[in-house]
């Protein structure tokens, strides 16, 4: 495992769920590559906790599940963000933003 | 939200296995996507297998927790966590025998006494909107009765009812029956229809009217055979005949009243009725809906003046007092029952604590299991849960068992219980008690699994295992919450032990007061003569003195008579004047008991004469009138006189005065009951009686030695006297003082039973710390006999915390007593609650059945072989 990785905040493996799934529907699996991918290997998702909070997104109705075709041609289960989802997305994103740019305040003028 | 939340839920719990196999299918698909991708980057199939389910983690762990994001978990896990713990209940019998039989006793005592309570005080009572229904506190006549109903608006209805003995003679033996003389209005007031037939109307309700009877159920099964064409038969009743008009339903009960036949006042005794200074009618009214008490109560009171006005001779100290009937009729038993109620409620308190320690102590034995689970990735949560799912299914099962106890429990109660609850013949379970069961249970199995696995996640348990694994040989468990729950329940227990033993001492005391009179082997019997074959005294004094006359010749048996027998709970009263005082106003003279005897009563009650003399036979009619007075009268009448020779009389208005001299003092009997004060008291001989209405009278007989069949040669002498009358009320002195104090034998020995467990309890808990660390320190405890430690020494390490504790427990114990028995003031007889010679007995009898607990247990830790011991290492 590279040693640059480092493990997720609490709390922000559901906002980068919703982050990724805005762009298209994935399946789990691409979701955790897709995660990795674009923050160039730092953030690892634990895939023990991927699926619960998937499955835990899918219950508040953020997200809705579908069976489709995987691009290797396998069934898979897509998830697909709902319009509740998306507001919600919104919300933590807002929330996130607020809460760094007060750490980083913090952080340089302290 | 909540409800997508709630249908997702039952949606996936619904297809719960083909959500199953998606889960399966998606968690797969990963691996499978995981290991291409470590085989695209040139990795060997095996490796890249290995290295994605690696990084997986447990599989079936990520299963769990993605049944529980799903909300599914929790029923399917509960089914689950039911299963496993029955299954390992069952495995423990000894360990589940304990705690369901520690939670039965504890929720069985509950429910009995909530059952009691149930019944008696919270359900309504079996009227038809009986929350409008009140009762008078004093006794009134009926033409008071109607003049104020006809005065007031308060009230929709309103009536009378007087119990008085009745001779049914129909078919066999003739028989006392409890005959209801009411008006019309009773049953329009308590609202309640016949089962068959009609009740008695208001137009036959008068004086003249038609001889009708309406009969309770019982009566009607009894004696009329539960016959269906029973209306319009005749039935005799003290010697007059009545058409039965209707039968009460099977579960109609008066307010408090017993009664098997019910007839007008009006029509069996119409100058009876008329009498309105006669004050013995029980009244009973409904308000119009919506009219509040006090609305009433002010209305009623206008029209008690205006009766005062209208009869100042005999009405003016009128004051009629309305509650609620529910209020009158539980006000007595409710401090009692709710005392009694805490009471049981600590008893619980102390099951649970055992309760509790017996799952801390099967925690620890189960440590390698849990500790294995753990390992295996069970999280902290789910284990908690999980024994919790114990606790609860051990405290339902306590509960149901407790149930049957509570079953058996109230019939023993009932068996017991005293006058007060007479009118209650059964203590139903309904859904009330049963919700108390469940609930009880549900919360003592949650609160008391919870509080153990609490104490684990603190670390108590950690400790024990640690200690278990004797990896510091020094280690002394101490685990707090054990000490707290021993120091709880031994305290509790003092408070209980505290509040019966004062009232044994209540009841010791209350025993030890002297009747008067010397109850042992005397037989009593009632009589009461049918006023229409003996209307007049000199009839009645007739079969009075040969009955008697006949008993007495009975060998070893001396036989008097008397009105009203002490602690029956009857007298009558009459105001006397005394001659040669001024003469008080009329209605302020001084209230007396009367009472008429024949024979030797005071002889055969040996009622000791304090002064002048007893009466003789030459004390009858058509002699000079003479009376007995007792020691009250004389403090109350003529302090510090000698009341020999004056005369008395009843204060009447009308006749001359027939003075009654003072011939003798006789010493106080407690008439109204051991823990009343006694009234003065006038007694004359039965032969000079002018009071025609008087036709009863209770046989008193001593008999040296015990006569078998003396009832039944009685009954044949008054039967070949007269075969109409029946004999009653057959029973011994010894058994009426016992009736008498029935109350606070059913408190005593409630409390008392109640305190007893509440210490078996204890006493089990403290043993069990004490054998539980004894258990634990086999191994220290080896290595300081091997040391060559003494007995006395190995007794003082293993005992040491145990009796600690309890002293803790019963000072606490006593303070708790201190502050919590004066609620029990109104339950105690010239006990002070306080009673430092009772609480201190309780204390020490605690204290020495914990020194015993502990000492029990403790002597095995002698018997330790210390090789064995050390060989344990």
């Amino acid at each position: 495992m590279p040693s640059r990785s480092i493990d997720l905040p609490q709390g922000t493996l559901d906002l980068l769920i919703l982050r990724t799934l805005s762009l298209e529907p994935l399946h789990g699996w691409a979701v955790s590559e897709r995660i990795q991918q674009i923050s160039s290997d730092v953030l690892h998702v634990q895939q023990g906790s991927l699926y619960p909070a998937l499955h835990r997104l899918e219950r508040r109705g953020w997200v809705k599940a579908r069976w489709g075709t995987s691009e290797n041609n396998r069934r898979a289960k897509f998830y697909q963000l709902t319009k509740a989802g998306r507001r919600q997305l919104v919300v933590e994103q807002d929330a996130w933003q607020k809460l760094t740019a007060a750490v980083s305040q913090v952080l340089e003028t302290a | 939200m909540l409800l997508h939340d709630l249908l997702f839920r039952l949606r996936s719990l619904m297809r719960r296995s083909a959500a199953e196999d998606e889960l399966d299918n998606e968690l797969r698909f990963h691996l499978e996507r995981q290991t291409d991708k470590y085989v695209k980057s040139g990795t060997s199939e095996a490796e890249a297998l290995r290295r994605a389910r690696l990084e997986f983690g447990g599989l079936d762990q990520v299963k769990d927790e993605c049944r529980e994001a799903r909300g599914v978990s929790f029923v399917e896990s509960l089914v689950q966590d039911l299963h496993y713990a029955a299954r390992t209940l069952l495995h423990s019998p000894a360990f589940t025998a304990c705690a369901v039989l520690t939670l039965a006793l504890g929720i069985g005592a509950n429910t009995a006494i909530f059952s009691v309570v149930n019944r008696v005080l919270l359900n309504p009572l079996p009227y038809r909107n009986s929350q409008e229904l009140l009762a008078a506190r004093k006794n009134d006549s009926l033409p008071n009765l109607e003049d104020i109903q006809r005065q007031t608006k308060s009230f929709a209805s309103s009536g009378g009812i007087n119990i008085e003995p009745m001779d049914f003679t129909g078919k066999g033996e003739p028989v006392r029956v409890h005959g209801a003389y009411v008006d019309a209005g009773l049953f329009v007031t308590l609202g309640i229809q016949p089962m068959l037939g009609r009740w008695i109307s208001a137009d036959e309700d008068v004086k003249g009217g038609p001889r009708n009877a309406v009969v309770s159920y019982s009566f009607w099964r009894d004696f009329m055979g539960a016959d269906p064409n029973v209306l319009g038969k005749a039935i005799r009743l003290s010697d007059n005949s009545y058409a039965v008009i209707g039968v009460m339903p099977r579960d109609f009960t008066l307010p408090k009243e017993l009664a098997d036949v019910f007839v007008s006042l009006w029509v069996a005794y119409p100058d009876a009725a008329a009498e309105r200074d006669v004050h013995f009618m029980h009244t009973y009214w409904r308000l119009k809906p919506g009219v509040p008490l006090a609305q009433a109560q002010a209305e009623i009171a206008q029209a008690d003046h205006r009766l005062a006005e209208a009869f100042p001779d005999t009405e003016k100290e009128r004051g009629t007092l309305l509650i609620p009937l529910h209020e009158w009729l539980v006000g007595d038993v409710r401090s009692a029952l709710l005392i009694l109620f805490g009471a049981v409620g600590l008893v619980l308190l102390i099951a649970c604590a055992n309760f509790a320690m017996l799952l801390m102590a099967r925690a620890v034995a189960r440590q390698r299991e849990l500790m294995i689970r753990a390992s295996l990735g069970a999280r902290n949560s789910r284990l908690i849960r999980q024994r919790l799912t114990e606790s609860t299914l051990l405290a339902l099962v306590g509960g149901a068992v407790g149930l049957v106890a509570a079953k058996a429990g109230t019939t023993l109660l009932l068996a017991l219980r005293p006058a007060e609850l007479h009118r209650f013949d059964a203590i139903p379970m309904d859904p009330r008690v049963f919700m108390f069961v469940f609930a009880i249970s549900l919360l003592t199995g949650l609160l008391f699994g919870l509080l153990p696995a609490w104490s684990a996640s603190r670390g108590d348990i950690a400790e024990a295992l640690r200690e278990n694994a004797r990896s510091t040989a020094t280690g002394v468990s101490r685990s707090p919450l054990r000490s707290f729950l021993v120091t709880g329940e031994l305290a509790l227990a003092l408070i209980l032990l505290a509040g019966a033993g004062l009232l044994i001492k209540g009841f010791l005391r209350l025993r030890s007061v002297d009747p008067g009179f010397n109850p042992a082997n005397i037989i009593t019997m009632y009589l009461q003569l049918p006023g229409t074959r003996y209307p007049q005294i000199p009839l009645q004094t007739n079969f009075r003195r040969e009955l008697l006359a006949r008993i007495n010749s009975f060998p070893g048996v001396e036989a008097a008579m008397i009105t009203d027998l002490p602690l029956a709970g009857n007298y009558v009263g009459h105001r006397v004047v005394i001659d040669g005082q001024p003469t008080p106003a009329v209605g302020t003279e001084p209230e007396v008991q009367t009472l008429s005897v024949m024979g030797n009563y005071f002889g055969v009650m040996q009622i000791p004469i304090r002064s002048g003399r007893d009466f003789r036979a030459m004390d009858r009619e058509q002699q000079p009138r003479v009376a007995i007075v007792n020691e009250a009268f004389v403090r109350q009448l003529f302090p510090g006189q000698n009341p020999i020779g004056t005369r008395i009389d009843w204060a009447r208005s009308d006749e001359p005065h027939e003075w009654m001299t003072i011939i003798g003092v006789v010493g106080d009997v407690k008439h109204s009951g051991l823990n009343q004060p006694v009234d003065p008291a006038v007694y004359a001989p039965f032969s000079q009686n002018d009071e025609a209405w008087r036709k009863f009278m209770t046989l008193v007989i001593r008999t040296r030695v015990p006569v078998a069949g003396l009832v039944e040669d009685v009954k044949k002498q008054v039967w070949s006297l007269d075969r109409q009358i029946p004999v009653s009320g057959i029973q011994s002195m010894d058994d009426l003082l016992a009736v008498s104090v029935a109350q606070e034998r059913f408190n005593m020995l409630l409390l008392g039973s109640f305190a007893a467990l509440a210490v078996a309890l204890a006493g089990v808990g403290i043993y069990g710390m004490v054998a539980y660390r004894v258990n634990q320190r086999t191994h220290e405890i080896g290595v300081y006999i091997a040391l060559g430690a003494q007995h006395r020494h190995v007794l003082r390490l293993v005992m040491k915390d145990g009796v600690k504790l309890g002293l803790l427990g019963i000072v606490l114990g006593l303070a708790g007593a201190i502050a919590l028995t004066r609620v029990m003031v109104s339950l105690l007889f010239e006990v002070n609650p306080t009673d430092p010679a009772t609480l201190i007995g309780v204390a020490l009898l605690l204290a020495a059945v914990a020194m015993l607990a502990c000492y029990i247990p403790a002597r095995r830790a002698l018997s330790i072989d210390p090789m064995t011991a050390l060989r344990r290492e």
